[in-house]
């Protein structure tokens, strides 16, 4: 990746992609904040940061991950990408099955990734960073409670990662749906 | 009279204002500024053009160091601020700066790599003021208070999505250089892409350059198999025509599309039919890739192929006999029809 050919004066230019991505940030992040708000009851200015940052880093780090494999991908897989991109049509009809098999991945994987950067942005706003892990409570009875806890907030924090990621999905498959020329 | 002096005194003013904020501009207050970190850099540059290896190549690495400090101070020093962010100016100029220093060829400067990785290099460089602390002589690093990490994770995240951007559009341009035949197909229905260069859409533009190579390829091979060859072994050759063509379409394509990643993308085929006076060979290179059209495209160029009669006179004895030998001649069309269609069934 990167290193690629010479500089050249533009013949295409990926205008409708980035509107696209554009607008599929702008419909996920109030709707993911939303449910960030509702459920997770963090205040509405945190729960919009936490929105915005973890669909910025998700799709920096899925683009990341498309760059690593398109060089690599099959002749035919690469044929009905550059088909589907440039001329909004796929050649193939057997192309079906591998959009939906391509769709599922993706949407589990954003999901797992959300979980992680969340958890990871929750960490990073912690207000004394360094004294976290050196404060461990003694008593085992209250370690006990602080990490049940801490598992009820997992799983709370699983389940509104995955409602939030359902609703923004569906949103942007209906634009996706709405857009077909 | 009185006016006429004041306007010129006013001129006057006008203009040593001007060339005091020039002076200003080039001329350091003190050693310690800016202005001298971009004279260190201009004088290692003219340095650099003197020697030679190693040397030239040090030199010219202190000249980009002092470039990119001079810049990143100035521009430090009075912030003017990209709308809508907290991203200083200074911080994108210095961005590319860095981002051409580290990724730039001596041959050609600017690489893509350069123009990709800008953005998110800027973003950084705006964020590690926001980790030191202190004043000018004495700094520590720091963590961030939570609002100012909030901030910077946004903005570096937004860097890192444009450069994807960015790197995306290359993507597409090196599909572009690798499977030149797109760029004759139009784009009107993509809701990803805009063409900028819009290419007239006359048939003659329609015509992909490399089909045309192909069918040319295969075209002087079959006129030197079949040419003045027995009538009867051209027969033969025609029952397999199929094969034979894509035989020599595969060797034309490996020798003339080799250095592109479409060249597997293209396949060849034949057709023979009869016609009153021999046979037609029609010579098709057909596009397997990516077509505005479902139905795709292929190339066409056809040959008549039929038997003259050479005498040759064989020595035998006295009473000469005229041999007829029966050859072929071949013909084919100069030009290759284009054909956005599906190909012909094989008979």
């Amino acid at each position: 990746m990167l290193g690629l050919e010479n500089l050249t004066t533009p013949k295409i230019l990926p205008l409708g992609a980035v509107l696209f991505g554009f607008l599929f940030l702008l419909t996920a992040i109030p709707i993911e904040a939303y449910v960030l708000n509702q459920r997770l009851k963090f205040d509405k200015k945190t729960s919009t940061f936490y929105a915005i940052s973890i669909n910025l880093l998700s799709s920096t780090i899925g683009w990341v991950i498309f760059f690593l494999l398109e060089p690599v991908l099959p002749l035919n897989l690469k044929s009905e990408l550059i088909s589907y991109i440039f001329f909004n049509t796929f050649r193939s009809e057997a192309s079906q099955g591998v959009i939906i098999f391509t769709a599922f991945t993706i949407f589990f994987f954003t999901f797992f990734m959300k979980f992680f950067l969340l958890r990871f942005l929750i960490l990073s706003l912690k207000e004394d960073w360094i004294n976290i892990y050196t404060k461990t409570p003694d008593n085992s009875r209250l370690k006990w409670r602080v990490t049940s806890i801490a598992r009820l907030q997992n799983t709370n924090l699983v389940t509104s990662i995955l409602i939030a990621n359902s609703l923004s999905y569906s949103v942007i498959t209906i634009i996706i749906f709405l857009s077909r020329k | 009279m009185q006016t006429l002096f004041k306007d010129v005194l006013l001129l006057f003013q006008f203009i040593v204002g001007i060339f005091e904020g020039t002076r200003k501009l080039f001329v350091p207050k003190k050693a310690y500024s800016w202005q001298t970190l971009i004279y260190l850099s201009f004088y290692s540059w003219g340095l650099s053009l003197l020697a030679v290896g190693y040397v030239q190549i040090i030199i010219a690495f202190l000249g980009w160091l002092f470039l990119i400090a001079g810049t990143a101070w100035y521009t430090t020093d009075d912030p003017l601020r990209v709308p809508g962010t907290f991203m200083p100016v200074g911080a994108v100029i210095t961005g590319f700066l860095v981002s051409t220093f580290a990724f730039g060829h001596p041959e050609d400067v600017i690489t893509p790599r350069t123009v990709v990785l800008w953005p998110t290099i800027s973003g950084i460089i705006t964020a590690i003021p926001e980790f030191i602390e202190g004043t000018e002589t004495k700094t520590t690093a720091k963590i961030p208070k939570p609002e100012v990490r909030e901030k910077i994770i946004v903005l570096v995240a937004s860097c890192m999505l444009i450069s994807c951007w960015i790197q995306f559009y290359f993507v597409m341009d090196n599909w572009l250089t690798q499977y030149p035949t797109l760029l004759t197909d139009n784009f009107d229905r993509s809701s990803f892409v805009v063409r900028i260069a819009e290419a007239e859409t006359t048939e003659k533009n329609r015509i992909p350059e490399n089909g045309v190579n192909i069918l040319d390829g295969i075209q002087i091979k079959v006129e030197q198999q079949l040419n003045k060859t027995p009538w009867s072994q051209v027969e033969r050759w025609l029952l397999d025509a199929t094969n034979e063509v894509s035989n020599l379409g595969n060797q034309v394509i490996n020798q003339k599309l080799g250095e592109y990643e479409e060249s597997k993308l293209w396949s060849t085929d034949g057709r023979v039919a009869d016609i009153p006076s021999g046979y037609r060979l029609d010579l098709l290179s057909i596009w397997l890739g990516p077509s505005s059209d479902p139905k795709g495209y292929f190339l066409q160029k056809s040959c008549r192929i039929e038997p003259i009669a050479v005498s040759t006179r064989t020595p035998v004895s006295l009473g000469q006999v005229a041999v007829k030998n029966t050859v072929a001649e071949i013909e084919c069309d100069r030009l290759s029809k284009f054909i956005a269609d599906e190909v012909p069934a094989r008979r």
